[in-house]
């Protein structure tokens, strides 16, 4: 047994290309009395084959790459890394903003590229922040890409983006939402989409602009109620909706924070309820809206609205579970959805005919819209700028001036000197027969917005 | 006034559904003496399993519970008998991670099947809820609180007058003494995994009507529930009932009257003082019942 190890301890040596090689032969020597020597010499013979398999499979894996990217080079071709979450818990709505990316690329190639250079696209797939930061590492120094294009997951985008940074290459953020992103003053990192401020003021602000007007009553009048689930997305919200409120004077009279993982939200409901709340915004994940709603109904708590931030709020799968009749009338705050008035967003209709086309399905969030929205914006400025440095681009992408009402999603481009697009304002939505529609601004609403919720 | 009522009324229906989790963890560890990590998984498999035969056959969850009790219990006995018995002898923290591997391992296999999404069965009325005196109460909890009273009525009636409940009892009360006596030790372990995991198969047929399930379900009620069973002296039966009866009201209030995310804060504290001041339990027999 003792002989059988130590080879098998030489052989893990060899695969390393160790140097304890030597020491270890001469135990293995000393040892070999202890076990048949046929059957040890074979057994070393075996163990060296494999190691040669594998270090020969190695060598193919990393040449392979290598020998794909050089006819590609040799083509007028632009490269641009591609960093989202393409597997592991995250892959579905990561999947599903690369698709706008990639709709945004072939839309650019066929119209002849960026001065008539090529995209090519190099997929990094980052399942969790250290994952995150190697593969923007392999992408900026290895692939030598133009520019990073990703990441949906907040998480991802802080850690990849530090990366980008260090090695001088532009990072544009499409789809996370943190505010931090942007607030660090990097010089080469430019977000396009709307943040959790950004999401927390328009849900504050639908109190005073849609909702009061609605009720025929005076912002002020309206009591209202903030409860979050406890981790760091509902307390970050929360922190922008309590100082939001607290601008435009309105009257929060509760603000509770719960755990995600509660099984009975009553409490929460109770002190709502006796606080005579009318306006609840709530920010959670999909079980704790689930329960919210269905606990809401079950104690007779009847709020005039409720308006949540994207999460459970926006799929169709928590008004299954709550039952579209209980969910009639909830609002949501979230990206830009596909029931939205055209003329606020001019593409938007376009842009589902060749998602339709190239993936044969529905978009399945409206996060595939945001990343083609922003891609778009971007391409327009690397395009403009004289060459790819990064000093260049950056002057290309701060010259951006869109008016809100001129993208695919309704948003404008104005970026700020963090980066930061100023003109991406989430719009408010509502949950109308099973549908999800956007009841204001006006000018992007489909439908009108509707008081009280579920069949209260 | 009319809150307070409200709420001990919400407390108790809380508690009941506690108690009807926690009655098969407490029947695993008083008999088996094995801690089961996995127990949460179990209510999340009989979850999936009343959903499916809701999508598929359109049984109502309540009906489904015959089928899905006796599939558990199936379960239950297989993995007593595959998983357990073998580390049976093993140190304990061995049998831990055979069930903690066996909760990773099962919630995973969800997330394959099933993917991350909820799924709920089509509502019914049991979801509804009625008024009495001005006091709301969901037809579900209350069916709940009347099965939590039976199962622990039942399984006292069991216990306590056919002899394999006096085998099963034998066994919790000295496993060498119990296989002396010529009880066959190795089946009522079997057995007695079975029906913990069959009591909580009910359980998962009563939940599903009021909460969608997840591959990770399990881990919202697990915590909760080893709270109960050692508040509940460990392998009492009605101490789990009445542990998760006073978690529920503790739960309830706490949250109103405190802050909701504080009520976990107040009844692990509770369940500190108890294992400082009473490690036994409030029903426990005090200490050497070994």
């Amino acid at each position: 047994m003792v002989g059988r190890n130590s080879d098998i301890k030489l052989a893990i040596s060899h695969l390393s290309g160790n140097l304890v090689i030597c020491k270890v032969r001469g135990k293995v020597a000393s040892e070999r009395p202890l076990m048949s020597s046929a059957y040890g010499a074979l057994l070393e013979e075996m163990m060296r084959k494999i190691a040669r398999a594998a270090l020969a499979a190695a060598m193919v894996l990393t040449a392979a790459p290598l020998a794909g990217l050089a006819p590609a080079a040799a083509q007028q071709s632009i490269k641009f890394g591609a960093l989202y979450p393409f597997s592991g818990g995250l892959a579905l709505l990561g999947d599903e903003s690369f698709r706008g990316l990639e709709i945004a690329v072939e839309e650019r190639n066929a119209a002849g590229g960026i001065n008539g250079k090529t995209i090519t696209l190099i997929k990094g797939d980052a399942v969790d922040p250290n994952q995150a930061v190697g593969e923007a590492r392999r992408l900026t120094s290895v692939d030598n890409v133009s520019a990073i294009f990703g990441t949906y997951s907040s998480s991802l985008s802080l850690a990849a983006t530090q990366v980008a940074e260090l090695a001088g290459v532009p990072y544009f953020e499409l789809g996370a939402v943190s505010d931090p992103i942007t607030e660090r003053g990097f010089k080469n990192v430019f977000r396009s989409n709307a943040t959790a401020k950004d999401f927390s003021v328009r849900m504050v602000d639908s109190v005073s602009d849609a909702i009061a007007p609605a009720l025929g009553k005076k912002p002020e009048e309206l009591k209202i109620g903030i409860i979050y689930e406890d981790s760091l997305y509902g307390q970050t919200m929360s922190g922008y909706q309590k100082s939001r409120a607290a601008e435009k004077k309105l009257n929060v009279v509760e603000a509770l924070a719960y755990s995600a993982k509660s099984v009975d939200l009553t409490p929460v409901i109770l002190r709502l309820k006796s606080a005579g709340v009318d306006v609840v915004l709530q920010t959670s994940y999909q079980n704790d809206t689930v329960l919210f709603f269905r606990q809401m109904k079950d104690q007779g708590f009847k709020p005039k609205a409720v308006i949540g931030a994207g999460g459970g709020y926006s799929l169709r799968d928590t008004v299954a579970a709550v039952g579209a009749e209980n969910m009639e009338g909830a609002l949501d705050v979230d990206f830009t959805q596909y029931r939205t008035n055209p003329k606020a967003a001019p593409g938007i209709e376009q842009f589902v005919t060749k998602y339709k086309a190239k993936y044969g399905t529905d978009p399945r969030s409206g996060h595939s819209l945001a990343n083609y929205m922003g891609a778009k914006v971007f391409f327009d400025a690397i395009a403009a700028s004289k060459d790819l440095t990064a000093d260049n681009i950056r002057a290309q992408v701060m010259k951006v001036d869109l008016p809100v009402g001129s993208t695919a999603t309704g948003w404008g481009a104005k970026f700020s000197e963090q980066g930061q697009n100023t003109r991406a304002l989430p719009f408010l939505m509502q949950w109308q027969g099973g549908e999800l529609v956007t009841v204001f601004p006006e000018d992007a609403a489909v439908a009108k917005m509707k008081v009280g919720v579920g069949t209260n | 006034m009319d809150v307070f009522i409200q709420l001990l009324i919400n407390g108790i229906l809380l508690g009941s559904m506690y108690a009807i989790i926690s009655v098969g963890l407490t029947l695993i560890f008083g008999i088996v003496r094995v801690v089961n990590f996995a127990h949460g998984e179990f209510l999340m498999v009989g979850m999936y399993g009343a959903y499916l035969l809701a999508a598929k056959f359109g049984l109502h969850p309540y009906v489904s519970a015959i089928p899905i009790v006796l599939l558990l219990f199936a379960f239950g006995a297989l993995v007593q008998r595959f998983i357990i018995q073998p580390l049976l002898s093993a140190e304990e923290h061995i049998q831990i991670f055979a069930t903690v591997g066996l909760s990773t391992a099962l919630m995973n296999l969800a997330l394959m099947i099933f993917g991350a999404d909820l799924y709920s069965v089509p509502p019914s009325a049991v979801q509804h809820s009625i008024n009495i005196g001005g006091f709301t109460l969901v037809i579900g909890q209350i069916v709940m609180f009347v099965c939590a009273l039976a199962l622990v009525a039942g399984l006292h009636l069991f216990m306590q007058s056919t002899p394999l409940g006096r085998a099963i009892r034998a066994t919790a009360q000295n496993r060498n003494a119990a296989l002396l006596m010529g009880v066959r030790v190795d089946r009522i372990y079997v057995i007695a995994f079975g029906l913990g995991a069959a009591c909580v198969g009910l359980a998962s047929a009563l939940v599903m009507p009021l909460y969608p399930v997840t591959p990770t379900i399990g881990t919202y009620f697990v915590l909760t529930a080893f709270v109960v069973v050692v508040l509940g002296g460990m392998r009492s039966m009605y101490g789990a009932f009445f542990g998760a009866m006073i978690i529920g009201i503790v739960d309830s209030l706490s949250g109103y009257y405190i802050a909701p995310d504080l009520k976990e804060v107040v009844y692990f504290v509770i369940f500190i003082l108890i294992l400082i001041f009473k490690p036994t339990g409030l029903f426990g027999l005090g200490r050497g019942t070994e």
